[in-house]
């Protein structure tokens, strides 16, 4: 599926801001089944500095800083991607998961050493006793990898509630656990929170989720929203996309933009600002399908949830 | 031999002693001092001692340890035996930390490059993947080698069989070298004698080839090199500021720099100025919010992006904090083997790392034999000794170490070599480390000849400043004298030097301190006058002096006074006599003197590395003469008040006689006119309301204060009147402390300020302006039967004698006037603030991050 994709973000500050010092990660990334064709960014008012370069996740990161003085900040992120979802290494799902997460460790090939540093703590993510046990009732011993893991997604989804009211940007994964309610962020790192606490490597994925409007309505401009899912390793099978919030396995209805640790290593745009007094932020993804689809593209027959 | 020096309550042979090998006649290295110790005798070195003390007490050499009760600038605290080493061994140890620092940067260099080392399994990938100090946005950041670990501190410990263990390397932003030389300035001051016939071998040159190794970080022609700090609440400040003065870098924090154009500068009172290297006590992950810890408020922001784009360069290189953790020691001697085809000179403790599954299965059987630490720098977590873990919590430490076995690191507890300290009279034997220090020129390695030795505490023999420790000097010695100043690396002395005469901009930081200390240094004269003024009256005085006294405190305008309220009940002298103690002796009010000396205590040291050392020294002496004894009566404070007073001229001597005319001292002086001007209006108010007859004492008081009673005497052969003192007082331009003066100079101070802005200069020459046109002569004083027979000398005598209406009105213009002036005296103070100092004080505001 090709879709045109517009990522607007809007700051209005309070007073005017004199320097403003921003990283976004708005390119998307270009992978097989994540096709990116084309990508622009538009910065308003003109950034006096911009540069751009890949971090150590392989994410693509903007630097600019707007040195004029100015009471609004505006980033819009164009691009165009062939979305196909990602193709597992095989359709087998035989290796057990501690055999998969145990023997990771000890490969010092490049693809097993990028997925091994998944493995440890980041800055919002902590291994804990707790998070491990919950995962255990998915994670039965000798399970195959995809199958305790698409049981674990649809556990998390079950058990916790999708609620925007509860949580922000810095609450901490564990008040989401103990509340067992959140928004997609919040499901994605609980999801990896738990993985990593049985020592298998996960990440956190950022982009976007294709939405539809009620039947006979027309699709709502700008309504979409950025979306967060998990990726999780397999020795078998790969990187294996999971959508907690959904509970799908993603395939051409989501688009995947960066990917990183955790939330902070991704968050789509963030800065130091000298003065400001308080801001407001507006954020308007919109979605558009280039060719015309017949039916949502998941394993989920609820209606998909957005962030 | 020395017994009756030395009183040790340790068994000898338990750890290596270094000063014998049987506890009663020194090695050979340590017969000189010996001798020398016993020759001049306990009493002698216990006077010698006590000069030390009082020397690091006033130049205010000073240890911070976070939530000491004793406060935060806790003294220093120094030994004034050496440590002795002899050259032999310290060729040794010399190479084997050039060869642990050779090792270390080179793995700095893989593991924020290349990663072979990751890749072919000689460092293990979860040490990496793990480590919170692996900063991810450096890898592939080109910098200089050289400046991975401009310098490294490995501290070094010796076992009961005499030979050298590393117990850690410091690879972050080490501290302690600015101790360790300014141990050797005391120590070599205090026992000269012993200094000159030891063969030491000095110092100096290290540093100087630190300043030149910073310095060829950057192409730049004539780079500027900052030394970055965390500010004045930082442990090691003191040597911050130290280091900064001795190498002749400005010290900065954060907020003092700003990147523009992915290049980063100072904030000056010229403007901004650009910055090439950066000596770093900040860590890594604090020095820029945008892309490392987004909280940190001590770094600046843009800093990598300023990097990356080779714009500025930064020791020790971001990042070098990696390899901090002792988990990397197992791995060393490997290393050592595949990257520099040696073995491993200096052993490191005995350790292991629990990411092993050997390591970890041999810990966990020997716990009661080591102690576990982190293995990466996280929060709350204290080394666990295994002896003394109770059963209790065992098991539970245990699985914490099992779920995640690479976050800890055990190491051998090691039986540390004791060294003679000198301890209330006598000589006893503490446990020391040695921490030395390996530079790195870009054209070779260079090691400081000794270093900082930190002495354990009485009870146990664990060794940390931050636990309240002390220090030693050591001295390694030469084989003979020409030995001692020999730095083959160093940049030759007679390559000619580019003269420069205009100094570098002064932060603007710096500015906003010179100016408060002025402002701050005035004020306390203001304050110890007026009090000294009032303190012998306050007896003695009849009922009638109190309006006059109470008058005179009025002019201190406090906000915190404890005198009653006016209309509620009659003020006494007794109320009165509280004020004044607590003026001068409460610690707690904030407008009390000694609040207003330790004010000036604190602006002082924050810019220490500013001031000369005489001048601190004073400041030092000012914040003691006021430290009162709870016996103390009132009148006993005449004496504390008139000493302080003197320290104060002295200051202001300094002031003018000893500093640069740069822009920090045109912010200093501004500050102190100022202040001047703003006490003076204020006294003057006090006399065009129109003073009561009966009142006229304050006019007395007035003159002391000013101390202008001798130029008024000299004038007016007559008894005190308000007009002749308001004209001393106020339009007297010969008097140092009439407002005429003041304004003068600070129209004259601020025409010389850079940057400077016209409508402000006009506002002081306007207000000088007005206050040389008025004609105090046809001022006629309410209530005076006549007017004042022998006038001004000059100029007044073609004045008309104005009707009385038309003079009072007049006087009621210029108690309006004085008004006014200190109106526009605290809006110069603001304006200077806001144009010179106020972006130093700004912070950026962390947005639509993880925080």
């Amino acid at each position: 599926m090709l879709y045109k994709i517009s990522h607007r973000t809007t700051y209005l500050y309070k007073y005017p801001v004199s320097v403003g010092d921003h990283v976004a990660c708005l390119r998307p990334r270009s992978f097989p089944g994540n096709h990116l064709l084309h990508s622009e960014l538009h910065i308003s008012p003109t950034p006096r500095v911009f540069s751009e370069r890949v971090d150590y996740f392989g994410n693509t990161l903007s630097f600019f800083t707007v040195q004029e003085s100015h009471e609004e900040l505006v980033v819009e992120a164009k691009s165009q991607i062939e979305s196909t979802g990602r193709k597992p290494r095989s359709q087998r799902d035989s290796m057990p998961w501690e055999d998969s997460a145990r023997s990771l460790a000890e490969d010092r090939s490049t693809d097993a050493l990028e997925a091994y540093q998944y493995q440890f703590e980041s800055p919002r993510i902590r291994l804990r006793a707790d998070f491990a046990d919950y995962a255990r009732a998915s994670f039965l011993p000798e399970r195959p990898m995809r199958e305790a893991l698409l049981d674990l997604t649809a556990r998390i989804h079950a058990d916790f509630r999708f609620d925007s009211k509860v949580t922000t940007v810095s609450t901490t994964m564990e008040e989401v656990f103990n509340k067992r309610r959140g928004v997609c962020q919040d499901f994605a790192h609980v999801q990896i929170a738990c993985l990593r606490s049985l020592n298998i490597a996960a990440r956190y994925v950022s982009g976007y989720l294709r939405t539809y409007p009620p039947p006979g309505r027309p699709r709502l401009i700008g309504a979409d929203a950025s979306h967060a899912w998990v990726s999780a390793y397999s020795r078998e099978l790969g990187w294996l996309d999971v959508d907690p919030t959904n509970n799908v396995a993603p395939t051409d209805g989501h688009v995947t933009l960066a990917w990183g640790r955790d939330y902070s290593d991704v968050s789509p745009l963030r800065g130091l600002i000298l003065g400001g007094g308080g801001h407001t932020l507006q954020v308007a993804v919109d979605m558009e399908p280039v060719e015309a689809t017949s039916e949502f593209a998941g394993h989920s027959i609820e209606e998909p949830v957005k962030q | 031999m020395i017994g009756d020096l030395y009183q040790s309550s340790l068994r000898y042979g338990a750890s290596y002693e270094e000063w014998s090998e049987d506890g009663a006649s020194p090695r050979p290295h340590w017969a000189h001092t010996i001798d020398w110790l016993r020759s001049v005798g306990a009493d002698e070195l216990g006077r010698r001692w006590t000069r030390a003390e009082r020397r690091i007490r006033e130049n205010g050499i000073t240890y911070n340890i976070y939530g000491d009760p004793l406060g935060a600038n806790r003294p220093w605290r120094i030994d004034i035996v050496p440590m002795l080493i002899p050259a032999a061994e310290w060729r040794f140890i010399e190479s084997g930390v050039i060869q642990r620092a050779t090792l270390l940067s080179r793995l700095l260099q893989d593991l924020y490059g290349p990663q072979d080392l990751v890749r072919e399994g000689r460092f293990p990938a979860a040490l990496l993947y793990g480590n919170t100090a692996f900063l991810r946005p450096l890898v592939g950041v080109k910098v200089p080698e050289h400046s991975y670990l401009h310098m490294l501190a490995v501290d070094l410990a010796r076992s009961p069989d005499g030979k050298w263990w590393v117990l850690a390397d410091r690879t972050q932003a080490p501290s302690g070298s600015g101790y360790a030389l300014e141990n050797r300035t005391i120590v070599s001051d205090l026992l000269p004698e012993l200094f000159r016939t030891s063969n030491v071998m000095r110092l100096a040159p290290f540093f100087r080839a630190q300043r030149d190794a910073l310095t060829s970080l950057s192409k730049r022609e004539n780079p500027r090199v900052v030394l970055l700090t965390p500010g004045p609440h930082n442990e090691t400040y003191f040597e911050h500021s130290y280091l900064a003065k001795y190498l002749g870098f400005a010290l900065v924090e954060g907020a003092d720099l700003t990147v523009r154009d992915r290049c980063v500068f100072l904030k000056t009172v010229d403007g901004l100025e650009r910055v090439d290297v950066i000596l770093r006590r900040v860590d890594d992950n604090f020095c820029d919010p945008l892309e490392l810890r987004g909280d940190s408020l001590l770094g600046v922001s843009g800093l990598v992006d300023a990097i990356a784009a080779g714009n500025v360069q930064v020791a020790n290189a971001l990042g070098s904090g990696l390899i901090e953790t002792a988990a990397i020691m197992p791995f060393l001697p490997g290393l050592a083997r595949h990257l520099l085809g040696e073995e491993l000179k200096l052993p490191s403790v005995a350790t292991w790392w629990c990411g092993q599954e050997s390591a970890r299965e041999w810990v966990l059987a020997n716990l009661e034999r080591v102690v576990v630490k982190p293995a990466f720098p996280t929060l709350g977590m204290e080394p666990v000794f295994g002896s003394q873990l109770p059963d209790a919590e065992r098991k539970a430490f245990i699985a914490r170490l099992q779920a995640q076995p690479h976050r800890y690191v055990a190491q051998e507890q090691v039986a540390l070599s004791t060294a003679p300290v000198w301890e209330s009279g006598v000589l006893n034997s503490r446990s020391v480390v040695l921490r030395t220090y390996a530079l790195n020129t870009g054209n070779g390695w260079a090691v400081i000849p000794g270093g900082l030795v930190r002495v354990a505490e009485a009870s146990g023999s664990v060794v940390s400043m931050q636990r309240g420790g002390h220090s030693k000097d050591a001295w390694v010695l030469a084989d003979d004298p020409g030995r001692v100043d020999t730095f083959s690396m160093l940049r030759s002395r007679d390559e000619p030097v580019l003269l420069r005469r205009i100094p570098r901009g002064v932060p603007s930081r710096v500015a906003d301190n010179a100016f408060w200390l002025g402002r701050y240094v005035e004020r306390s004269e203001n304050i110890a006058r007026i009090l000294r003024s009032m303190v012998p009256h306050v007896r003695s005085a009849q009922e009638a002096d109190l309006p006059s006294l109470l008058r005179l405190h009025g002019c201190l305008r406090s906000r915190h006074s404890k005198l009653p309220k006016r209309n509620r009940r009659p003020l006494t002298f007794v109320a009165l006599e509280n004020e004044l103690l607590s003026m001068l002796s409460d610690p707690e009010r904030p407008d009390s003197l000694p609040s207003t000396l330790a004010e000036v205590a604190r602006i002082g040291g924050s810019i220490r590395e500013r001031l000369s050392a005489d001048m601190m020294l004073l400041i030092g002496q000012l914040r003691s003469a006021m430290q009162p004894e709870a016996t103390m009566q009132l009148l006993d404070y005449q004496g504390a008040l008139t000493a302080c007073l003197a320290l104060l001229s002295a200051f202001s001597g300094l002031e003018r006689e000893n500093i640069n005319r740069g822009a920090g001292w045109l912010f200093m002086s501004i500050g102190r006119r100022l202040e001047r001007a703003i006490y003076i209006t204020r006294q003057l108010r006090e006399i065009t309301t129109p003073l009561a007859a009966e009142d006229w004492s304050f006019l007395e008081r007035l003159l002391e204060v000013a101390d202008s009673s001798m130029t008024y005497r000299s004038r007016y052969y007559t008894t005190l009147q308000p007009m002749p003192v308001l004209d001393v007082l106020l339009a007297d331009e010969t008097n140092p402390r009439s407002l005429d003066f003041q304004l003068e100079h600070l129209v004259e101070l601020y025409e010389k300020l850079p940057r400077r802005e016209e409508v402000e200069l006009e506002s002081m020459r306007e207000a000088l302006a007005t206050l040389r046109g008025m004609d105090l002569q046809a001022l006629i004083y309410p209530k005076m039967a006549a007017p004042a027979t022998s006038g001004v000398a000059e100029g007044g005598g073609a004045a008309k004698r104005p009707t009385r209406t038309r003079a009072s009105h007049a006087l009621t213009g210029l108690h309006r006037y004085l008004g006014t002036l200190e109106n526009l005296l605290l809006s110069w103070s603001n304006h200077l603030s806001s144009r010179y100092f106020s972006h130093a004080r700004t912070q950026p505001v962390t947005i639509g991050s993880d925080l």
